[in-house]
């Protein structure tokens, strides 16, 4: 496939000046894994590709329409560019406990819901029914507090919130984290849903190996904050996720 | 069943609703004249620069994080000096339409400095909000060493038969705001400003912006000072200060932020209002106001701080 078919491009990034540069890009369709023990660099290079933090060396590139790209400076600069992040503490960086679960809903997507510049409160219910029946969320309704729901539904609550802004790529980090195994096997669906049939590309960072074989078709493994191994296909496999994550083979 | 439903949105009000009801029946009770329709313009026009003052307070508790602006009183005390002394008597320019903007633009500029404080220089809003307090308290005895002046007909009308405008005027601008993203960024913002910025929302600017808007409906309140005493007095503004602080806490807006609105800030000054009117039937002295209002501001804090921790043991359940 030619470079510039990629939705984003990272361009000789490493976490620390002194670790080796990594070169890729996510195609259209694609869903890349990223595993690693924890703290060894995958949480940090899924926040450099949301923006949300900067690179020792190298750059993100986004692709544009014009085909050269723009380098990504900052997080709302690549919210604005389509790119969409769901945080791994969802209570902590995530939900509004105060708001209800529309208002939750509603935050990121509002432009959606504006006629003459209000906010038509209508339009965005019927925007969260959309979704709702979608991801199958389990609410109340749409003015219970959004602390009413459980961990799975509130997770899916904030795909939703994500999902309402029609993002090109989305990066998730942690996705089905202390999540029950029918929400997990939803959004499993819903994640081959969106990058089969409707291009997104996806980064899922995992601490669950079975996962990232699962779902993912190529996967990353970070080792002492830089990618120590990137498997794809056949070679991908738990055992050889496990050994690349410990350093060995 | 709307109403049901506006009681269990309104939970953090309900203990101000309470009271309003009570309070209102009191005074009723106990000065059937003052409180007949046929004065209730004059009534609301008494009540008027306080509603104002605490509807003024809200916004900026409403950004979180210890955002609070404690210079709404001295803003009114520097409107009214520079409507009275320096347009009125000084430039001899009574209208309408020259008075209302340069009261509202001189809050919201001042709301402007200290929203730049506050967000962008980061200054702990307490400090610098009081930094522009003594400095308003004082450029205001500049301006103005001694109560001086007289307001054109239509400022006193505003404290009597058309009291009711300016504060519709305020309702009708916030039931707009609630319509627009802003509203809910700063309810998201007061709510939880990490998740609010993994959201891509424009903290700082939400923040500053909450600012703005406090000077802005604190200038307003500066009109409505100005009609209620119809001339300038250096010393009443930034008595006004402490008492919305109080009201809007009463009134269920979380000092904590993300909680509350234009309803639970009226109320908690509406409560306020009548307290005080029943008490100086009495003829208590201000010293046993003080006390009252003291007594009330704890009780309003502690049952806020008991709502915030059910809220969070329900939290922790959910999860």
């Amino acid at each position: 496939m030619p470079p510039d078919a990629a939705l984003l491009r990272i361009e000789d990034v490493a976490l620390r000046p002194d670790a080796p540069a990594h070169r890729d890009a996510l195609q259209a369709g694609e869903i890349l894994g990223l595993a690693g023990l924890d703290g060894h660099g995958q949480e940090a290079f899924l926040e450099v590709l949301a923006g949300l933090r900067r690179p020792a060396q190298g750059r993100i590139v986004l692709a544009a329409p014009d085909g050269d790209g723009i380098a990504l400076a900052g997080f709302r600069q690549a919210v604005a560019h389509g790119i969409a992040y769901l945080p791994r503490d969802r209570r902590a960086t995530g939900l509004f406990p105060s708001l209800s679960v529309l208002d939750n809903f509603g935050i990121v997507s509002f432009a959606a819901d504006r006629r003459f510049g209000l906010i038509d409160r209508r339009r965005r219910r019927r925007r969260y029914e959309h979704w709702r029946e979608r991801l199958s969320i389990v609410a109340p309704g749409p003015d219970a507090p959004v602390t009413s729901l459980s961990g799975g539904n509130q997770q899916k609550l904030l795909l939703a919130r994500w999902l309402a802004r029609a993002p090109r790529i989305l990066l998730l980090n942690d996705p089905t984290r202390g999540v029950d195994q029918r929400t997990r096997e939803t959004l499993y669906g819903v994640f081959r849903d969106l990058a089969r049939h409707e291009g997104l590309g996806l980064v899922v960072l995992s601490t669950e190996i079975e996962e990232v074989v699962r779902l993912c078709r190529r996967v990353l493994v970070f080792r002492e904050q830089h990618v120590a191994a990137a498997l794809a296909g056949e070679a991908m496999t738990a055992d050889a996720v496990i050994a690349a994550m410990f350093g060995q083979g | 069943m709307r109403l049901a439903r506006l009681w269990r949105a309104r939970r953090e009000s309900r203990f101000a609703l309470a009271l309003f009801v009570l309070l209102l029946a009191v005074n009723v009770a106990l000065n059937p004249v003052r409180f007949h329709p046929a004065s209730w313009g004059t009534e609301l026009g008494l009540a008027a620069p306080l509603l104002a003052a605490s509807i003024a307070s809200m916004p900026a508790l409403l950004g979180g994080r210890g955002g609070i602006d404690v210079s709404v009183g001295p803003v009114m005390g520097f409107v009214n000096a520079i409507l009275v002394q320096g347009l009125i008597l000084g430039l001899g320019i009574t209208t309408p339409f020259v008075l209302v903007p340069v009261a509202l633009l001189t809050g919201a500029a001042i709301g402007a400095l200290n929203g730049t404080l506050a967000t962008l220089l980061r200054i702990q809003p307490i400090v610098a909000t009081l930094g522009t307090y003594l400095l308003l308290t004082g450029l205001t005895l500049t301006i103005l060493p001694a109560p001086a002046g007289s307001v054109p007909p239509w400022v006193q009308s505003l404290a009597g038969t058309w009291s009711i405008l300016p504060l519709a005027f305020l309702a009708a601008c916030w039931l707009a705001l609630k319509r627009l993203p802003f509203h809910d960024h700063l309810m998201a913002t007061g709510s939880d400003d990490r998740a609010c910025y993994t959201a891509g929302v424009n903290v700082t600017l939400v923040r500053f912006l909450s600012y703005v808007l406090t000077g802005a409906i604190a200038g307003v309140a500066g009109l409505l000072l100005t009609a209620l005493i119809g001339s300038a007095d250096p010393t009443v503004g930034p008595t006004y200060t402490l008492i919305a602080i109080s009201a809007v806490a009463l009134g269920g807006v979380s000092l904590a932020g993300g909680r509350g609105g234009f309803l639970a800030a009226a109320l908690g000054g509406a409560d306020i209002f009548l307290l005080q009117s029943a008490l100086t039937f009495f003829n208590v002295s201000t010293f046993i106001l003080q006390i009252a209002y003291g007594g009330i501001l704890v009780l309003a804090v502690t049952l806020n701080a008991l709502d915030l921790r059910r809220d969070r043991r329900a939290r922790l359940a959910a999860a």
